[in-house]
């Protein structure tokens, strides 16, 4: 076999692995841990885009989350609106709103582009916070909105089992990684990485770093609002606190660091190695030792960013670059 | 109108107290150009030591200055020599290395979860304390003392942090290295321990801050965090990498928390800050007194 032909396989068997997983995990606990992964891996892969190819470090995407939670939620609560048609406004409210973030912020370098994208993530926290009515929208302030799980089905996108939360992120994460794969061999792939390392030389080259970044920007922030509906629609209780928290915002970022800036399965690993590790030091140590999944992650963080600036995929890339080589080399 | 005199004065008062708890933070920048996320955790890590100071020897809560100040600079001093510089020698090139503000905020995880873990998650206020509640009564206005004393060390410090770095022969290294550090290496400034000094200085300040702190403010693992989302407020604001814009920065926070809720609700400050914050950015990034500073 070949070198791509074993590529594919591997490709394949994954695949067939994460769809066939719910046939043999029957534990909804363990389903619930995997969505939830899921999701934050197409949180950190949306993210990715940005803050990874377009070389800045945005710390307020949880603001996008929350204007995709709070949309599908309030129109399908007050007017009975199908949440598939509340996510895709959402993600374009979400979008508009990237976009108008952008476009003052994506001038500022590194310090204050982080520290903008906070002020906004926060502004937008204590905004709904304040808010009981949003002209007639009902936004319920610090409460948060609960959704009565009546009329279950994929209309509703409401399921009582796991299996369709776990099939339809799945599919989400798939595409949004294609999207990855498609725009990381685009001409606005190659323009992002160029005006992400060095500003200065893209834009001498005619390439225009501005708008490709806010490009980067809107599809980051509409992804990253679908995901903010679909997690509504899992856990049916969303409050400001829950969806618009910093410490998602930050959460989402470092999960996408520590994986790998700016490669596509980076942000995938990274979901894929922490996610399990705070889960579990959270259910096992969550009373005896409090807050050391945060220790852990900050330890890593700092550990990767020392030693592995590119983040933990790469070793993980080459190791499985070795093997595949090795495989394809190997006489039959 | 005099309730709106009181809180003014109240809010100066607390505000040039935020102003300290910043100004390690503008002069962290100023001179390695970072942004310190850990800045809160460092005045977190302050204000333990002098809770356990005064907990476990019954002193006065400010002679632990003495004990808290050099503790924190070599605490600073370490965690930059240690953690942040590796970061600054493999990104030697860059300006503005972002990678460095995701170490720092590493750095606020672990010591943020150390503490919980250490200390748990208990609001802790020091017991026999003789300031607490004390209120100063001057024309039918009532001044909190902790407050007072805060505000005369918060503009003591900055003075002294300014004349320090314009009269001595080490402030004028830190400023060169602040100007241009390639060329104040050629000079025969050593870079990174004038990094390793302006950390250290940075995070005592954050010591004097926390042991202002301590006689009318619980002590909590989280709460760092308050005071860093504030810190970056203020900084840019007062200019990155001004003193005085500092306090100044934390001044303007500090009477618009106190008198806004005299017409809203006290919650919408919050929303207020980040607003003031957020047009400041687009509008004038280099704050009130900032240097001027190449996008």
């Amino acid at each position: 076999m070949t070198g791509k032909n074993l590529e594919k396989a591997f490709l394949a068997l994954v695949l067939m692995v994460v769809f066939g997983l719910p046939l043999i995990l029957r534990s909804p606990t363990y389903l619930h841990i995997l969505v939830l992964l899921y999701l934050y891996a197409y949180l950190t892969t949306s993210w990715n885009l940005v803050g990874g190819f377009a070389g800045v470090l945005p710390l307020g995407h949880a603001a996008f989350f929350g204007i995709g939670a709070y949309t599908s939620t309030v129109l399908y609560v007050q007017y009975g609106v199908s949440p598939w048609f509340g996510m895709v406004l959402g993600g374009v409210i979400a979008s508009i709103t990237g976009i108008m973030i952008g476009l003052p912020t994506f001038k500022m370098r590194g310090a204050y582009f982080a520290l903008a994208t906070i002020a906004f993530g926060e502004g937008m926290r204590v905004m709904v916070e304040n808010i009981d009515h949003l002209g007639p929208l009902n936004i319920n302030g610090p409460r948060g909105l609960q959704i009565p799980p009546l009329n279950v089905g994929l209309a509703n996108l409401m399921f009582i089992n796991k299996e369709p939360y776990y099939y339809i992120i799945l599919v989400m994460l798939i595409a949004v990684l294609a999207l990855t794969y498609v725009i990381s061999r685009s001409r606005l792939g190659y323009y992002l990485n160029a005006g992400g390392e060095e500003p200065e030389a893209a834009m001498s080259l005619g390439v225009n770093v501005a708008r490709c970044k806010l490009m980067a920007m809107a599809m980051s922030s509409f992804l990253t609002a679908l995901a903010g509906s679909f997690y509504a629609q899992f856990s049916l209780f969303i409050h400001p606190k829950s969806v618009i928290s910093l410490d998602l915002s930050f959460e989402i970022a470092f999960i996408a660091l520590i994986g790998g800036r700016g490669s596509i399965v980076g942000p995938v690993l990274g979901a894929l190695l922490l996610r399990p590790v705070s889960d579990f030091s959270r259910i096992y140590f969550g009373a005896t030792l409090p807050g050391l999944h945060l220790i852990i992650f900050g330890t890593v963080l700092i550990l990767v960013m020392i030693y592995l600036p590119r983040g933990l995929q790469q070793p993980l890339t080459r190791a499985y670059q070795r093997i595949l080589n090795r495989l394809a080399q190997s006489p039959r | 109108m005099l309730f709106i005199l009181e809180d003014t004065i109240n809010g100066i008062l607390m505000g040039s107290i935020y102003g300290l708890t910043a100004l390690g933070l503008t002069l962290i920048f100023g001179v390695l150009k970072v942004i310190n996320f850990a800045h809160g955790s460092l005045l977190m890590v302050g204000m333990y030591a002098a809770y356990w100071a005064v907990t476990l020897s019954g002193a006065h809560p400010y002679l632990t200055l003495i004990l808290v100040i050099p503790v924190m600079y070599l605490f600073g001093y370490y965690l930059q020599d240690i953690v942040i510089k590796p970061i600054f020698k493999a990104e030697r090139e860059v300006r503005e290395p972002i990678t460095v503000i995701i170490v720092t905020t590493g750095v606020w995880y672990v010591l943020d979860n150390l503490t919980l873990l250490i200390f748990g998650p208990h609001y802790r206020t020091i017991q026999e304390n003789p300031l607490r509640g004390k209120m100063l009564e001057f024309g039918g206005m009532l001044i909190s003392v902790p407050k007072l004393w805060g505000f005369f060390a918060a503009v003591l410090t900055a003075a002294a942090v300014y004349v320090f770095l314009q009269k001595t022969r080490m402030g004028r290294a830190i400023r060169a290295t602040s100007l241009d550090r390639e060329a104040a290496s050629l000079m025969g400034i050593k870079q990174f321990k004038i990094y390793n000094i302006a950390f250290g200085i940075g995070t005592a300040t954050a010591g004097i801050a926390a042991v202002t702190l301590i006689p009318f403010y619980n002590v909590f693992p989280t709460v760092g965090v308050l005071f860093d989302i504030k810190g970056f407020i203020i900084v840019v604001l007062g200019g990155l990498g001004s003193i005085g814009g500092a306090i100044l920065g934390g001044m303007i926070i500090g009477v618009i928390e106190s008198v806004g809720p005299q017409f809203m609700a006290a919650t919408w400050t919050e929303g207020i800050v980040y607003g003031l914050f957020l047009l400041f950015l687009f509008v004038k990034p280099s704050g009130l007194f900032g240097v001027r500073y190449d996008w």
